[in-house]
């Protein structure tokens, strides 16, 4: 033992002058510029963002702005904040990750970010609603986001002369009258890869249960057996639509499949369009949100926070990180991202919208939209791998042991965080 | 046979040997290289491909691109920075390799020789081999955060842990390996007052030879592929190594298969040189000099 | 230690210094640190809590992670046996007299530095399209549909890529093995009229026991800590069948925020293999002595 503290003393003397070093070189680029660096999580977006890059740079004199936009960036921001050294401000999405980060208190107040009424009220919501126990103030910023509901070819429904459906049963009929008039399939799932079964899930989910549920659950007002019942008919009952065994063909297959016309519709996000146009360039993709509900007045729209920024606890220029924040919202630069990126901004304004996102249009412009539960969903508890569980699961009572199973897991999995809501709703009374 | 009967005549001093080539056995080897052979085909033939092309049936991954081009090459050359990537893994695995042939062979034949006679050899030997064991997941947390702290989360950093991660199997190897290398030859040399350190330097370390090039090859095949070190590790740095440019193929909700297969082919090649280099360098060894010295 | 070391000793001793430094400060030290994290709840990031022995508990009911240390072991076994029956074949012939022996040799080697990615696709396009197509053409039912979408037979399709691109490396070795028996003892031996397969038991097998015994610890290694195979091929799939012991510890200790309870999972699971790999060293170095 005695030798391991030696060791482990010796490392530490080691690195003391090399800390010391390194500790100086940053901000000695000697132009007296404030420094400001940036990591956001879509490496896809990278070209975007170097355009954003360049023309801060070019446009302020007093602050240099670094964006890095790496491959893996989840992984990259957990190393980087083990080591602590944090970037001034992050892009990410509005997932459990930010949740979790948030509850390690690794976030500024943006409270007096002055853009703040610009941005859409929905979508702030979104962010409130992310948080496990409700924050006094403002960590993040909505910026752009995506839609997941169904996505069709518009050359086959034109051929065959089929109909948007809004309400489930115009839904089903249109499956089946796709299924008798032509020899595609109405759906395509890639359910090789898990992760595809929350796409559906998610999108009837918006639709059929309250917008709260997880919180709900946490709270012990409610369980996922009441609340998702339907969504779990529903979600089983597409099947009957698709190719036989999804489970033999992955995300990559079931893009490749819609792209060349193997189905009429595509039950997935906005975020696989440049994947189906990478196989069939030609297409002509349009999408509407997932009619859930036998009352079409009852569907929402399945949209949620794809990228926000935060300034992370230690930035040492909070004033410099507010004026990269708010031009990264002026119209313009946003419009730079939008056009790269197909995506929904969540500012206020005249944007330019993409035009694969014509059938959700009414329900943006409207904000009728809802969360994506799964941004609730602890990731270790894996429910893609439940839902696809269940759904090859062929026995009679398999609705009822699949959701018996969600409500024992997400015990399990959220044990500390029901415990710390618990708490919380004891002392605020 | 009249092959054999012409050496028989003018050479009989290798009379005994078994010269003739063993013909259904080398088919057998071939037949079992179509399973390497298959997949490979389909490798490149989608490499050469445009995503367009790529169809859902067994034809899309069979036949033929409709025009042969290499742009997929070339484009794929540009996405991974190809020059400076490769200069860095090959810095990355020919450091690791160097570092591991000294050490590793040195504290193989240390423990190799040792481990008979003193029990605390024979411990330590037990307690790096079973380093082998420990899940990458658990140190590498704690490793991204003291490479940092010792200000090592770079290239050298990576090139440092790669010899950590490879010594369990290498000094298996090597001490393995000393167990056909008979005793009689140091103790002649110690007997000429050669020191133990000499020895090894100029008589075991040489001998040694098909080992080094089983290490360096076994070596460079966990380095030349690895993802999560160089992510985890040099995080920070602008530095990349090949498997890491080659992330860029892959996003959250889409790849470009065509694109990333060219790139894994271009990488291919200069393990596959390096192997076969070594392949001649592990025939023929210590064989005829164990035992003729 | 107050007896006099030999000066050999001393050198010996001095020779392995670099290599246990560098062991203790860069494996040994991270793991301490890692086991620390087992007793807490610590996401991996952020502040944490001591938790005692819960995550310890907490493992023992849990059915995941149960379902994973059989699936990790079916393998395992599996893969073993098959690898190094397959690769000792292998080296075998690759090492007689054969034509083109540096091309079989180089394309034997192929399998293992092929990335990922390119394995996984490859290998789903061949088990999900070529397969089954094969499979309807000739009227096999069990061939027609892809045994990765099989709850059942997932593993084997996993194990069947795992034991084509390990087979190289311990081809390799026993290889690298084969060329320690003198070409003398052989010539020898056939002058005693002893037949091939006497040859391999009295004379190759015996010289070899060596390499098997690593080939066997680092096959065992290879085949308990499956990983690539997994990401690249069924991400644990289908309803969860598939998942190994170290794709569960990354998946949900690294991405996932269970640090904490993976890291106990990582101790348990390091502390059954060394347990598993000291009985193996063990049978396999009397066996040694034996011969």
């Amino acid at each position: 033992m005695k030798k391991r503290v030696f060791l482990s003393a010796a490392l530490a003397a080691l690195s003391l002058p090399v800390m010391l070093l390194s500790g100086c070189s940053k901000n000695a680029d000697g132009s007296g510029k404030i420094e400001i660096r940036m990591l956001q999580y879509k490496p896809e977006a990278v070209a975007a963002f170097e355009k954003m890059e360049q023309r801060f740079n070019e446009t302020h004199d007093d602050i240099h702005l670094t964006i890095e936009s790496p491959n893996e960036a989840m992984t990259v921001l957990k190393t980087r904040l083990i080591k602590e050294d944090y970037p001034d401000i992050v892009g990410i999405g509005g997932d459990i990750n930010y949740s979790n980060f948030l509850d390690a208190g690794l976030f500024e107040d943006l409270s007096d970010f002055e853009l703040l009424p610009e941005i859409k009220s929905s979508y702030m919501q979104i962010e409130k609603d992310l948080e496990f126990i409700p924050q006094d103030g403002i960590y993040a910023l909505p910026y752009a986001a995506n839609c997941a509901g169904i996505l069709y070819n518009k050359d086959i429904f034109d051929k065959y002369d089929l109909e948007i459906p809004h309400t489930w049963s115009e839904f089903t009929e249109l499956c089946e009258k796709i299924q008798e008039d032509t020899n595609i399939y109405p759906l395509y799932f890639g359910y090789k890869d898990t992760w595809t079964t929350l796409a559906p899930w998610n999108a009837l989910a918006v639709g059929l249960s309250p917008s709260d549920t997880c919180a709900q659950v946490n709270a012990g007002n409610t369980t996922f057996s009441v609340e998702y019942s339907e969504v779990a008919e529903k979600i089983k009952a597409l099947l009957e639509y698709a190719e036989p065994n999804p489970y033999a063909y992955s995300y990559n297959d079931a893009c490749t499949a819609f792209a060349r016309g193997e189905s009429a519709m595509y039950p997935i996000g906005s975020y696989a369009v440049p994947q189906i146009i990478q196989t069939n360039p030609d297409i002509n993709i349009d999408s509407f949100p997932f009619p859930a509900n036998e009352n079409e007045s009852d569907n929402v729209l399945n949209s949620g926070v794809d990228l926000q920024f935060s300034i992370m606890k230690g930035c040492k220029n909070k004033e410099a990180a507010y004026e990269v924040l708010k031009f990264l919202y002026e119209d313009e630069t946003i419009q730079i991202y939008l056009d790269d990126q197909n995506a929904v901004p969540c500012k206020n304004g005249d944007f330019t919208l993409p035009s694969m996102l014509d059938g959700m249009k009414d329900y943006i412009e409207n904000d009728r939209m809802s969360d994506f539960h799964d941004h609730h969903y602890p990731s270790e508890m894996s429910v893609d791998a439940i839902i696809q569980t269940y759904l090859m699961d062929n026995s009679e009572n398999a609705r009822e042991t699949f959701l018996t199973r969600f409500d024992n897991e997400w015990k399990r999995y959220n044990r500390d965080l029901i415990e710390k809501v618990r708490k919380y709703e004891e002392e605020k009374q | 046979m009249s092959g054999t009967d012409i050496t028989k005549t003018k050479k009989p001093a290798k009379i005994k040997k078994d010269n003739h080539i063993n013909i259904p056995l080398t088919i057998v080897l071939f037949i079992g290289c179509l399973t390497v052979i298959f997949p490979l085909y389909m490798t490149v033939i989608i490499a050469l491909k445009s995503p367009a092309e790529m169809t859902n049936d067994a034809m899309g991954a069979l036949s033929f691109p409709k025009t042969f081009s290499l742009d997929n090459f070339a484009e794929a050359m540009r996405v991974t920075n190809f020059g400076t990537s490769l200069l860095n893994s090959v810095i990355i695995t020919g450091a690791t390799i160097l570092l591991a042939l000294i050490i590793h062979s040195m504290a193989g034949y240390a423990i190799g020789r040792a481990m008979t006679r003193h029990k605390s050899f024979k411990f330590i030997y037990f307690y790096i081999v079973s380093g082998m064991f420990v899940p990458f997941a658990i140190l590498m947390m704690p490793l991204v955060k003291q490479t940092a702290i010792l200000g090592i989360d770079n290239m050298f950093g990576v090139i440092i842990l790669y010899v950590v991660f490879y010594m369990p199997m290498n000094i298996m190897l090597y001490s393995g390996y000393l167990k056909n290398i008979p005793l009689a030859m140091e103790e002649a040399a110690s007997i000429d007052g050669a020191s133990t350190w000499r020895t090894y330097w100029t008589i075991i370390f040489p001998m040694m030879k098909p080992m080094h090039a089983t290490v360096a090859v076994l070596t460079a095949l966990g380095t030349w592929n690895d993802v999560m070190t160089p992510l985890v590790i040099m995080s920070g740095s602008e530095n990349t190594t090949l498997p890491l440019a080659q992330l860029n193929f892959q996003t959250q909700f889409g790849t470009n298969y065509n694109l990333a297969f060219a790139s894994y082919l271009l990488a291919l090649i200069p393990i596959l040189i390096f192997y076969i280099f070594c392949q001649k360098q592990i025939i023929g060894g210590i064989a005829n000099g164990a035992v003729k010295g | 230690m107050k007896h006099k070391l030999s000066s050999r000793t001393k050198t010996y001793i001095v020779m392995i210094l670099p290599a246990l430094i560098l062991f203790v400060a860069f494996n040994t030290i991270p793991l301490i640190t890692g086991a620390f994290y087992s007793f807490t709840n610590y996401r991996g990031y952020g502040s944490y809590e001591f938790v005692g022995l819960r995550n310890y508990i907490d493992l023992f009911q849990d059915a995941r992670v149960g379902q994973s240390y059989l699936f990790t072991f079916k393998y395992a076994i599996a893969g073993t046996v098959l690898v190094n029956l397959i690769s000792l074949l292998l080296a075998m012939g690759l090492n007689s007299k054969i034509k083109a022996k540096g091309f079989l040799r180089g394309m034997y080697f192929v399998p293992n530095v092929l990335g990922g990615l390119v394995v996984g696709y490859i290998f789903s396009f061949l088990f999900t399209y070529i397969i089954p197509t094969l499979g309807n053409a000739l009227n096999i039912e069990f061939l027609k549909n892809s045994i990765l979408a099989s709850e059942d037979w997932a593993w084997v399709g996993v194990l069947i890529v795992g034991v084509w691109q390990s087979v190289a490396m311990n081809t390799i070795i026993y290889i690298s093995g084969l060329q320690t028996i003198p070409a003398d003892i052989y010539e020898a031996s056939s002058i005693d009229g002893a037949n091939k397969w006497q040859t391999f038991t009295k004379l190759t097998l015996p010289m070899l026991v060596p390499f098997l015994s690593i080939n066997l610890v680092l096959s065992t290694k290879n085949m308990l800590m499956v990983f690539d195979q997994i990401v690249s091929l069924t991400k644990g799939g289908p309803s969860q069948s598939t998942e190994s012991i170290s794709y569960l510890i990354y998946r949900n200790g690294m991405d996932g925020g269970q640090f904490g309870f993976q890291s106990a999972n990582a101790v348990l699971f390091f502390v059954v293999i060394v347990t598993i790999s000291v009985i193996q060293m063990k049978m396999t170095s009397k066996k040694e002595e034996q011969l």
